[in-house]
């Protein structure tokens, strides 16, 4: 087995070191001026990648992140495994009894928010594939892709900004969550179909068995699947080491899922999801483990995946007003008035229709993956993609405000 | 916190159940079913509902005056209804023709209504009810005490009624300890989205998700003469029913009372929640609250 040697450990752990204090260090900041960690996380990125720390200092920047390609490499492991496992907690947040619950208004809401983004996000890109930067090869895939990238709403960033508005409780609230979870599980369902249509994402099973194993795999987990975690839960509990085992075999099947997933041609995010899905919702995870899973991936391998996008995009570099500001205005729009129409027509009135709205419009966390596997597989340019993250920057930054100002609208 | 709990919405107490219902299939432990079911009629002052599923017969028919006349029951508090069909669909028809407030169903291990009831038909009946059901997992000819009573307290619509509902039934059963159990609502995602926070922020946020449950059940209790019961807040992280049913087991509660608002379908059973979570378990007896 080849390994690194000494220059190139040395690396890898200060590259890591680097990453984990400057994230740490911006994700305070943020969270002094009330923002989501994420917001600091990715600005801290931009500053220690090529747009800022490299124009600045482009020796030490070129030493840290470019001198040891095996490093890099290492490097790159650390990343995908952290987006493995972003996508593996955002499923164990999905509670499908809360979105049950929610029933049929959280579905109406959710299918709006994401129908209305997604048909304009894709006549868009499908019209302007030059001005906007998306792959005119794979024209009806990339544009598509645009579409769901700007339909995705970030559950774990808008449940922090219920709770700070004191609102997660609350009937709307509830209905937020539920619709997001939904949206989540839709979106990346769609995802996944979407991919293996792609040239690019096919990994040579063909498009139907492709989407057929995808369906039939989502089915599987959420039922039998999870009937099997029900089972075997109980004795990990009982027998093992408490939470080391759990902690270790629950990582491991979402890793045997990503891998699975990835075999047969999506991407191994998807894997994850779903079985973070199966996992989350069984009775025998209990809200404990849950919450150290949360803490040891939203501490330590978020703040990697966050910041490692500024290390991958020149922001200035590469920065198309043009193309930034039909991303944001069109994102934030669509999303809005989605979920807003989708909310009066589950009855709500509308002022809760419009803190829904703005709820829903949260990004910051799938929607950056999403644009980041589009980036990689070709499907969207670097300016398309910096689109993408302001716009999360944007929206995950203003929703709280927007939301708490349409709450106390007099209508 | 913004509660939203309209107590005013309760229908008034003083008739908890005004008629009572039994399903009686004349089997063995019927003796126990009617016995149980007279001291429920006696204590709410209720009308008494029989439902007999099969052919009228004369020899049933007098079977049934025995049986009236051996437990003493008010004849002219208790009628009887006939009706040939599928037994569950026929005695949820019959609940619903007579206003029923509530049906007494048994669910015995040996025989009968778990295997013939529960099974199938007892789990429809449950499901598809248009009135509550209470649920006796093995009733006695010298009735069940119904010493230690859970309610669901976690913040769900129906809950200030399944508490309210539930405080008054304890209260008439003379019940020693009552348990209002809470869950919190998504506490893996809400203490994930505090980890952004410092040491001392995160203690609040989880002190402060434990008592807004409390405070919740206190606002609740304001408003219903609990008289010296004695009642005791247990707030949870997990999924309600599965606590429900764990705590039950634990303390060997006698009797859950639960509320549902909606009838369960196929979907429930496929993806099962809540309710159909509970009812797969039956941790011991267990009353489920409608509206």
């Amino acid at each position: 087995m080849e390994t690194l040697n000494h220059k190139e450990v040395i690396n890898l752990l200060l590259q890591l070191a680097t990453m984990l204090i400057v994230a740490r260090v911006f994700a305070e900041v943020a969270r002094k001026f009330k923002q989501p960690a994420v917001v600091g996380e990715i600005l801290a990125g931009i500053i220690i990648g090529p747009t800022i720390f490299g124009s600045l200092f482009p020796a030490a920047q070129e030493y840290l992140f470019s001198s040891h390609p095996m490093s890099n490499i290492a490097l790159d492991g650390f990343v995908q495994i952290a987006v493995v496992l972003l996508l593996f907690i955002a499923g164990l947040e999905v509670e499908l009894q809360v979105v049950w619950n929610q029933g049929k208004n959280a579905l109406k809401i959710a299918i709006a928010s994401m129908v209305l983004p997604i048909i304009a996000g894709f006549v868009l890109a499908y019209a302007f594939p030059e001005f906007l930067g998306v792959n005119i090869n794979d024209r009806i895939v990339a544009s598509t892709f645009f579409g769901l990238a700007i339909s995705i709403t970030a559950l774990a960033v808008v449940a922090r900004i219920l709770m700070d508005l004191n609102l997660f409780k609350t009937p709307t609230g509830l209905l937020i969550i539920a619709a997001a979870m939904i949206v989540d599980v839709l979106g990346w369902i769609v995802f996944s179909v979407i991919l293996s249509l792609s040239e690019s994402g096919s990994g040579g099973l063909g498009v139907w068995p492709t989407i057929g194993l995808t369906l039939f795999f989502t089915f599987f987990m959420l039922t039998l699947g999870k009937g099997l975690i029900n089972k075997t839960l109980p004795w990990i509990n009982k027998k093992l080491a408490w939470p080391g085992g759990l902690l270790s075999l629950s990582l491991a099947s979402c890793f045997l899922a990503a891998s699975f997933t990835e075999f047969i041609g999506i991407h191994a995010i998807f894997g994850a999801f779903i079985i973070g899905v199966a996992l989350g919702d069984s009775e025998h995870l209990t809200e404990k483990a849950k919450e150290i899973l949360h803490q040891f991936i939203n501490n330590i391998f978020a703040p990697i995946f966050f910041l490692s996008i500024g290390l991958k995009v020149n922001f200035i570099a590469a920065f198309d007003p043009g193309i930034v500001g039909v991303v944001v205005i069109v994102g934030l729009l669509t999303k809005y008035w989605g979920a807003y129409i989708g909310g009066r027509f589950a009855s709500l009135p509308r002022k809760k229709a419009m803190v829904v709205g703005f709820g829903l419009s949260t990004r910051g966390s799938m929607d950056i993956i999403l644009g980041l596997i589009a980036l990689e597989n070709g499907l969207i340019t670097e300016a398309l993609f910096i689109g993408l993250v302001i716009l999360a920057l944007i929206s995950s930054v203003s929703s709280g405000p927007l939301m708490g100002w349409a709450g106390k609208l007099k209508i | 916190m913004n509660w939203k709990i309209r107590l005013f919405e309760i229908p008034i107490l003083a008739h908890m159940f005004t008629k009572i219902a039994l399903a009686v299939a004349f089997s063995p432990r019927m003796e126990a079913l009617l016995a149980e079911t007279k001291r429920l009629v006696e204590l709410f002052l209720s009308d008494l509902i029989l439902i007999h599923v099969g052919e009228k017969t004369e020899e049933l028919e007098n079977e049934f005056q025995e049986v009236l006349r051996r437990h003493g029951l008010d004849i002219d508090r208790t009628t009887i209804i006939w009706k040939q069909g599928k037994p569950a669909k026929m005695i949820l028809e019959a609940c619903k023709e007579s206003k029923v407030d509530l049906l007494v169903a048994g669910a015995m291990k040996e025989e009968g209504f778990l295997k013939y009831y529960m099974g199938s038909v007892g789990r429809k009946i449950i499901r598809k009810s248009p009135c509550s059901v209470l649920t006796l997992i093995d009733p006695k000819p010298e009735t069940t005490s119904f010493s230690k009573v859970v309610l669901n307290g976690t913040q769900l619509e129906i809950t200030p009624f399944v508490i309210a509902k539930g405080v008054v039934f304890s209260r008439e059963v003379k019940a020693e300890q009552v348990h209002i159990l809470n869950e919190i609502k998504m506490y893996g995602l809400q203490m994930g989205a505090a980890s952004e926070d410092s040491e001392g922020e995160i203690a609040q946020t989880r002190r402060q998700l434990v008592q807004d449950e409390i405070d919740y059940v206190h606002e609740i209790l304001k408003g219903i003469e609990t008289n010296d019961l004695k009642i005791n807040i247990k707030v949870t992280g997990g999924k309600w029913a599965i606590e429900l049913g764990r705590f039950c087991k634990k303390i060997e509660a006698d009797l859950l009372v639960v509320g549902d608002d909606q009838r369960l379908t196929f979907f429930d059973r496929l993806f099962p929640h809540d309710l159909e979570d509970l009812l797969s378990t039956l941790p011991c007896n267990l009353l489920i609250l409608k509206i």
